[in-house]
């Protein structure tokens, strides 16, 4: 997990987490949002999520929006099966804001009207 | 934390793994690498190692998150993958049973999560006391 961007947090989530890492993650979320900067999560590198680590995604999506904080997740083809099952598996791909880039995802959050 | 390759592995071409672990996050991943071991070592498809692995993490995370809520204790995972390729997965907590947590850092899709994934789920309370979860997977195919 790292950042550099300026203006924008940018917080790359690489191999695989689960219960184990999911309180650093939110952390290190909670910390992005508290600088006010629009936030991206890059999940082009990640091989695997768990439901404790989805949640921790998806409150920091909810949390942003009602901070008015842009916010996107860059989910691709690169992006491992795991985490794209899991969220098949809830039907909750949609509450992340996914799109294919870390451009993409870039772009999306520093945008007006984003929330 | 203890460990051993199943004794059924020495006579028959069963193999599996049985591991006892302390009711500890850092423990969770442990399990999914030696699953992912027992079933890369066995030619199981890599998408269903990621869904069984999946499903086995959540189970895992249940025993670890819902089983004691207010004292550590220790969880049990026993794999075995039969010649018929089939495996059986079992989650073995003594902790006090998977009860509604209001303060659930889960999203409560644990249990569907594992069972969409595998095709068998049983989830019982043994002795009464503590959660069993079994878990069926079929190994040579894709899920149904």
């Amino acid at each position: 997990m790292e950042q550099a961007e300026p203006g924008v947090e940018v917080i790359i989530v690489t191999g695989e987490h689960d219960i184990s890492t999911a309180p650093e993650l939110e952390r290190r979320l909670e910390a992005a949002l508290e600088s006010g900067h629009p936030v991206v999560i890059d999940l082009l590198g990640t091989t695997f999520i768990d439901s404790t680590v989805l949640r921790v995604l998806i409150c920091a999506r909810e949390e942003a929006g009602e901070r008015s904080v842009g916010f996107r997740c860059a989910l691709g083809e690169t992006t491992g099966h795991g985490v794209r099952r899991l969220l098949d598996l809830t039907g909750m791909a949609g509450r992340l804001q996914a799109v294919p880039t870390r451009a993409d995802a870039i772009a999306g959050a520093v945008a007006p009207g984003h929330a | 934390m203890t460990g051993r390759v199943s004794d059924r592995a020495m006579t028959s071409r069963s193999s599996g793994f049985e591991l006892e672990l302390a009711a500890e996050t850092d423990n969770v991943p442990l399990v999914r690498h030696a699953l992912r071991g027992l079933l890369e070592a066995s030619g199981v498809p890599e998408e269903r190692i990621s869904d069984i692995a999946l499903a086995v993490t959540e189970a895992c995370a249940n025993a670890v998150l819902h089983a004691y809520p207010r004292s550590r204790g220790q969880f049990e995972v026993a794999a075995d993958l039969t010649p018929g390729r089939e495996l059986v997965v079992r989650v073995r907590d003594h902790g006090s049973g998977m009860a509604p947590r209001v303060d659930s850092p889960g999203l409560g899709v644990g249990l569907p999560v594992m069972a969409a994934i595998a095709d068998a789920l049983e989830i019982d309370t043994p002795d009464g006391s503590g959660t069993l979860v079994r878990m069926t997977f079929d190994v040579a195919g894709p899920a149904s």
